[in-house]
């Protein structure tokens, strides 16, 4: 590419790290990495004609809207290729992938089909995704509907180079994840020195946050689902001390924004001070916590008519050292690297929210070539 | 600096305290197990009458506890009426936000009289 183009895209010569990729998991492809019995459930429902993020035993939620009339087309990445391809266009050097379909991954209630559904999921994901493309690394899909297998499961891949993150499955998890009975997948990504990652998806479910069926439309689904998922499961690991009983674990909040951490940060001190008596495990204040090892995505960002507003609010979180660029690649909704590189921040923190926090965050080595260059 | 007396350390037992006003100052004044603390009676939140709140002990839960409730400190935090933040009466600080920290004021025993010094 040459300069102009690059000047053009305001990408430059920066090196750009996306936390949040998203690969076509369908059924189809999943099931020659499954294990029977389920390897069979998975080859029939490849038989049915896939509908995104609607898959009933896959990829299970309560589709309420119809088809927005004459709206534009959804977008799924099938190859490694095709993500290389995608990324490059996007002047990413390196994407952290998350599944499609699996973001509903938490409402399926078998456990042994889910256990097996996630193994297969991450035993694709390195064969099919990691082994070939450059710059393509993978969050293990945790399994919150057995702590223990799913333990082990992140135990067997630590260490392994392209495996950078666990990936918690944050809609429709009940109960949220700072409940005692994932102690186990913390524990286990901690001692992997894996960071943890949170990511949820638009659903109805009677899980948090439930009742989103009394809405006319997906508009107000869409608003609530992520930014409430975030808040809530931010709040279930400091009530019962995760972050103090886990001292090393880094936990990531992906796809809600930036401009609800302030508020959750002083939201949480303010009820701390009042109540610390019930939370004693937490021996510092929550926003120190927040500010220590806590990492924010920044896709869906922000957009105020004034860019500089945005900038104030990330300074309101120490956000030059907490923010974590991501596209989320490729979504309806994607950020594409100049909605953050327009904005009026300084250099330095320009290359540390779209690449430099997470290179050293997920421990990836900087890579060779640049995102813009060539 | 001036002496204030309080009155009569035989009337001032170990895990008491009363709240007292010298000028325009009130003044919280504790014996915790026999030692004599002074504290502003002004909290560093809302400005709320500090030690006029009760005085006793608070929960810990850590590596050292097994991770487990345990009660500590009995008689050396006091709770503001308010809004229930905890004081570290020995120290002044914060429990929630130790870099929060009250101003203490000197306490004396004199001929059996407790003397605070402002
Ligand atoms: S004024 Fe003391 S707790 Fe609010």
């Amino acid at each position: 590419m040459t300069d102009q183009v690059a000047e053009r895209r305001g990408t430059e010569k920066l090196l750009i790290v996306d936390a949040d990729v998203h690969v076509s998991d369908t059924p189809a492809a999943l099931a020659p990495y499954c294990a029977l019995p389920w390897r069979k459930s998975l080859e029939a429902l490849a038989q049915t004609p896939a509908r995104y993020l609607d898959i009933p035993g896959f990829a299970p939620s309560l589709k309420l809207d119809p088809p927005i009339p004459g709206g534009h087309a959804g977008r799924s990445v099938r190859t490694a290729a095709e993500m290389r391809a995608g990324l490059d266009a996007l002047d990413i050097a390196v994407g952290i992938l998350f599944p499609d379909n699996l973001l509903l991954f938490a409402p399926i209630p078998q456990i042994e089909y889910a256990t097996a559904l996630a193994e297969a999921y991450n035993r694709w994901l390195v064969e099919e995704w990691l082994q070939t493309e450059p710059g393509l690394y993978g969050a293990l899909l945790a399994c919150p509907q057995n702590p223990e297998a799913s333990a082990r499961e992140i135990a067997r891949y630590a260490g392994h180079e392209k495996i950078v993150a666990v990936y918690l499955p944050t809609a429709g998890v009940n109960p949220l994840w700072g409940a005692r009975k994932y102690d186990p997948i913390l524990a286990a990504a901690q001692a992997a020195g894996l960071p943890v990652a949170l990511h949820s998806v638009t659903l109805v479910s009677p899980a948090f946050p439930c009742q989103l069926d009394q809405f006319e439309n997906h508009f107000a689904r869409q608003v609530l689902s992520h930014s409430f998922a975030m808040q809530a499961n931010l709040v279930s690991l400091m009530h019962t001390g995760v972050p103090a009983r886990y001292p090393e674990l880094k936990i990531v909040f992906t796809e809600a924004g930036v401009a609800w951490v302030p508020y959750m940060m002083w939201r949480l001190d303010k009820y701390h001070q009042e109540y610390r008596r019930m939370v004693p495990f937490l021996e510092k204040r929550p926003s120190e916590y927040m500010k220590e090892r806590m990492w924010f995505a920044t896709q869906p960002v922000e957009e105020p008519d004034d860019p500089a507003d945005l900038v104030a609010t990330i300074g309101l979180y120490d956000g030059a050292d907490r923010t974590i660029f991501a596209s989320d690649w490729p979504h309806h909704d994607f950020d594409h690297p100049k909605a953050i590189l327009k904005l009026p921040l300084g250099a330095e923190t320009k290359r540390k929210i779209m690449g430099e926090n997470a290179l050293a965050l997920f421990n990836i080595p900087a890579p060779d070539r640049e995102s813009a260059v060539g | 600096m001036a002496e204030h007396l309080i009155g009569p350390a035989a009337e001032f037992p170990p895990g008491t305290h009363r709240v007292v006003r010298v000028r325009s100052l009130e003044v919280g004044v504790f014996n915790v197990a026999g030692r004599y603390y002074a504290l502003p009676n002004v909290c560093t939140h809302q400005f709320g009458p500090l030690c006029e709140g009760t005085v006793n002990g608070t929960t810990a839960c850590d590596a050292a506890t097994g991770w487990r409730f345990a009660w500590v400190r009995e008689g050396e935090i006091v709770t503001c009426p308010w809004h229930g933040l905890e004081f570290d009466i020995t120290t002044g600080r914060c429990l929630a936000n130790p870099r929060v920290r009250l101003r203490s004021y000197p306490v004396t025993v004199e001929d059996g009289q407790v003397k605070l010094i402002l």
